[in-house]
């Protein structure tokens, strides 16, 4: 017994001996290398757009091609995923010491990233942030720098805000779309209907086809609230304002019922707001290529418009090209996301996806004038917030859907809710 | 005449005998089991080597993280039992140990029940035998994603079979998987359905083993079919209960995929399970350190319901 318990001491020793020396390959150690003149080699890209099959041609049959035409000593290796996996494909690929040289990944995910030493100072690798300026709209450039350093450039947005159906609203009486909180609740109550059984046939605001985290933001953000403080410190989600929208947003469903629980999720495989099942919703601006598709005879009678609490607001994601810290190539890195934040493959992907161009020069393109939510999302980008501001947000976000659920399906008031969740993330930002 | 091996061992050996008249038999005999073992441990060196490198070696570790603060960006740094002083206070994480518990007590008994009766009904000479016992495993042979994205269908609220069968009959349908009341039962019973399969399979050869001769003699006794089964079946089916009871804790345990699909842990945590909160940790969170104490968590649970399980059903004790 007694050398069994010294064999299994021994084994824990050296267990923590090698682990302790394996682990944490320090993710900033590479240091910022001059990037060399000549742009060769092998470089590997994450990327959580392109997918599909028609993802995957528009990168390797139409916008690769274009970068080999320059760099033809360059060779991109592509590791397909999704915002969904992202996290895990991230996590594995650090931990392995096998961090990809480029990698794209959303608003809210630099801040984390580049404080832990993962990214590239792109100043350091010839990327002029004073140029970028004055191609991509600060709001959006924002969401690529951490610490008056540019750590990522953006590619595309995505963003949240009212979508209304004009026949469904006219029916109703309703000339447009509501100005504000309160008509948007008016609206939506007088639009909702029922059948026999009291199950709500169409639903005067659908905001359950939305993530619950980014659908409190855009009415966080109506309200003049934000998530955290112009320091970083503390968040600020539980303010009265967010306190106050959360309630807003409770009201709509437990008491106006102009939505029922379950009616519409995340994984929905059309819209609501597209096949008459809603009256309006709070969406994404890809609403536009999804009509095409499902229901292209309805596509005119969608309408965009901003929430407004005490200011017009939207959310605003995206993404973002990074090169990583630890890449051996960082010459051709940065040349490949030079390629794909520029013009012509930053068009092609928004096209792709219905997304929203990061730079301003691509409004008066032929895609942004034949796309109406598009169009509203870029003429409206000052009025965009993002969401994000501090590196732990990746670990304060991932609490959010439960926080917002437990609110609206009664367990916790929307104050206890968002103190909660402001505890949590006191929690993380102090670790 | 050819000396084998063992007749070597048996037979003194007469130029052997030692000046003192000793007999060799006892040093051949060390010998040859020395032999013996170095020719076991050389067998067993491929199966330790895969066991030490994917599995010993991962459990140490995963136990020495436990103990760190590790984001993965950044080397591990010792915080003692802090992670496990956090999981003791972490609300999501006992509704998540309470959840997996309930998940596990209705999965592992329903459908080990079930199970039983299709494998004594399957055993029975019939027609089409086979295609039923292939219909019944087929689950365990498909994949939990596809298995999770059918039943997402079925509990859809708006066209899903369920609502619509309870439409039928003027019952009111409901948001299964959205509706916190529900979404814990809805899980369940995919999970029961899904584990008949294998469980079938494991009592089916256990019935193979059951001498017909004491049916037999029941029968003659005037026994029914059903008190055949109690006093009977059942208790010869003992040995392979208790493998199938332990294993199918282990893997209730373990249910992470469906959880996945099905409703992400949601709604508000109804349906968080303790490898999710796991997976949320190392992966959302970004907290391998957390995510190893949980992962210990789960595995001290799994190892004293085994330990409790086996002193309570006597093993495989007859």
């Amino acid at each position: 017994m007694r050398t069994t318990v010294r064999k299994g001491l021994g084994g824990v020793a050296v267990a923590l001996a090698l682990t302790l020396s394996a682990c944490g390959g320090d993710a900033g150690g590479a240091g910022a290398d001059a990037v060399d003149g000549e742009v060769a080699g092998e470089v590997t890209l994450l990327t959580p757009i392109f997918e599909g099959d028609t993802g995957k041609q528009v990168l390797e049959e139409e916008l690769l091609p274009q970068f080999y035409e320059e760099y033809p000593d360059v060779e991109v290796t592509i590791d397909y995923t999704d915002y969904g996996s992202l996290n895990e494909k991230l996590t594995t690929s650090i931990a392995s010491g096998l961090t990809p040289d480029v990698m794209m990944m959303g608003v809210g995910w630099i801040e984390g990233f580049a404080d832990k030493g993962v990214l590239q100072d792109l100043g350091e690798v010839g990327i002029d942030l004073g140029e970028l300026e004055g191609e991509v709209a600060q709001e959006v450039l924002n969401a690529g720098i951490w610490e008056d350093k540019l750590y990522a450039v953006p590619t595309m947005l995505d963003t949240r805000f009212g979508i209304a159906r004009k026949d469904i609203l006219a029916e109703a009486g309703f000339d447009g779309p509501p100005s504000n909180w309160e008509e948007l609740r008016e609206y939506a109550i007088a639009l909702t209907e029922r059948d026999g059984s009291g199950k709500v046939t169409r639903a005067g605001l659908d905001i359950m086809t939305l993530d619950p985290r980014q659908m409190f933001e855009v009415f966080l953000f109506s309200n003049g609230g934000d998530l955290f403080n112009d320091e970083g410190t503390e968040p600020t989600f539980n303010s009265p304002e967010g306190v106050e929208a959360l309630e807003f947003i409770v009201q709509l469903v437990r008491e106006d019922k102009v939505e029922d629980i379950g009616f519409s999720s995340t994984d929905a495989d059309t819209y609501p707001v597209i096949n008459g099942r809603a009256a309006m919703m709070v969406g994404h601006n890809d609403v536009w290529i999804k009509v095409q598709d499902a229901a292209p005879e309805v596509a005119d009678e969608l309408v965009p418009f901003m929430i407004n609490g005490t200011q017009e607001a939207m959310f605003h994601g995206g993404t973002l090209v990074t090169v990583a810290n630890q890449s051996q190539n960082k010459a051709a890195a940065t040349a490949l996301l030079e390629f794909l934040t520029g013009p012509e493959a930053s068009l092609a992907a928004n096209e792709q996806r219905g997304n929203v161009p990061a730079r301003a020069e691509l409004l008066d393109s032929d895609y942004v004038q034949d796309n109406p939510m598009v169009q509203f999302a870029m003429e409206n980008l000052d009025k965009a917030h993002p969401e994000g501001g501090v590196p732990e947000w990746l670990e304060v976000r991932g609490e959010f859907g439960s926080a917002i659920e437990a609110a609206i399906l009664g367990q916790k008031t929307p104050q206890q809710a968002l103190d909660d969740l402001a505890a949590d993330a006191k929690a993380a930002m102090s670790r | 005449m050819t000396h084998t091996l063992s007749n070597r061992l048996q037979q003194p050996d007469v130029l052997e005998t030692g000046s003192a008249g000793k007999s060799r038999r006892p040093r051949k005999k060390l010998s040859h089991a020395r032999s013996q073992r170095r020719a076991g441990w050389l067998m067993l060196t491929p199966a330790l080597i895969h066991t030490g490198l994917w599995i010993a070696i991962p459990v140490l570790a995963t136990l020495v993280l436990s103990f760190t603060d590790y984001s993965v960006f950044q080397p591990p740094s010792w915080i003692g039992l802090t992670n496990y002083i956090e999981i003791w206070n972490d609300d999501v994480f006992r509704k998540a140990t309470w959840n997996t518990v309930v998940y596990t007590f209705f999965t592992v008994p329903f459908s080990m029940a079930i199970a039983v009766v299709v494998a004594v009904f399957l055993n029975k000479k019939m027609r089409g035998r086979s295609a039923y016992r292939a219909a019944f495993f087929l689950p365990q042979v498909t994949a939990t994603v596809a298995i999770a994205m059918v039943w997402l269908w079925m509990y859809n609220p708006q066209y899903g079979l369920f609502n619509g069968a309870l439409a039928f009959f003027g019952i009111p349908g409901q948001a299964w998987l959205a509706n916190p009341d529900w979404a814990l039962s809805a899980v369940v019973l995919v999970g029961i359905w899904q584990g008949i399969g294998l469980k079938m399979l494991i009592y089916l050869a256990a019935l193979q083993n059951i001498d017909e001769n004491l049916y037999e003699a029941a029968a003659i006794d005037g026994a029914s079919a059903v008190r055949q089964f109690f006093a009977i079946t059942l208790p010869m089916l003992k040995p392979a209960t208790f493998f199938v009871f332990v294993v199918s804790i282990i893997g209730a345990f373990q249910v992470f995929d469906l959880i996945y699909v099905l409703t992400n842990g949601g709604p508000a945590n109804a349906t968080t399970m303790m490898t999710y909160e796991v997976y949320r940790s190392a992966f959302q969170n970004f907290r391998m350190g957390m995510a190893c104490a949980q992962s210990v968590v789960l595995f001290a649970f799994l190892l004293i319901l085994t330990v409790v399980n086996r002193r309570l059903t006597g093993g495989d004790e007859v």
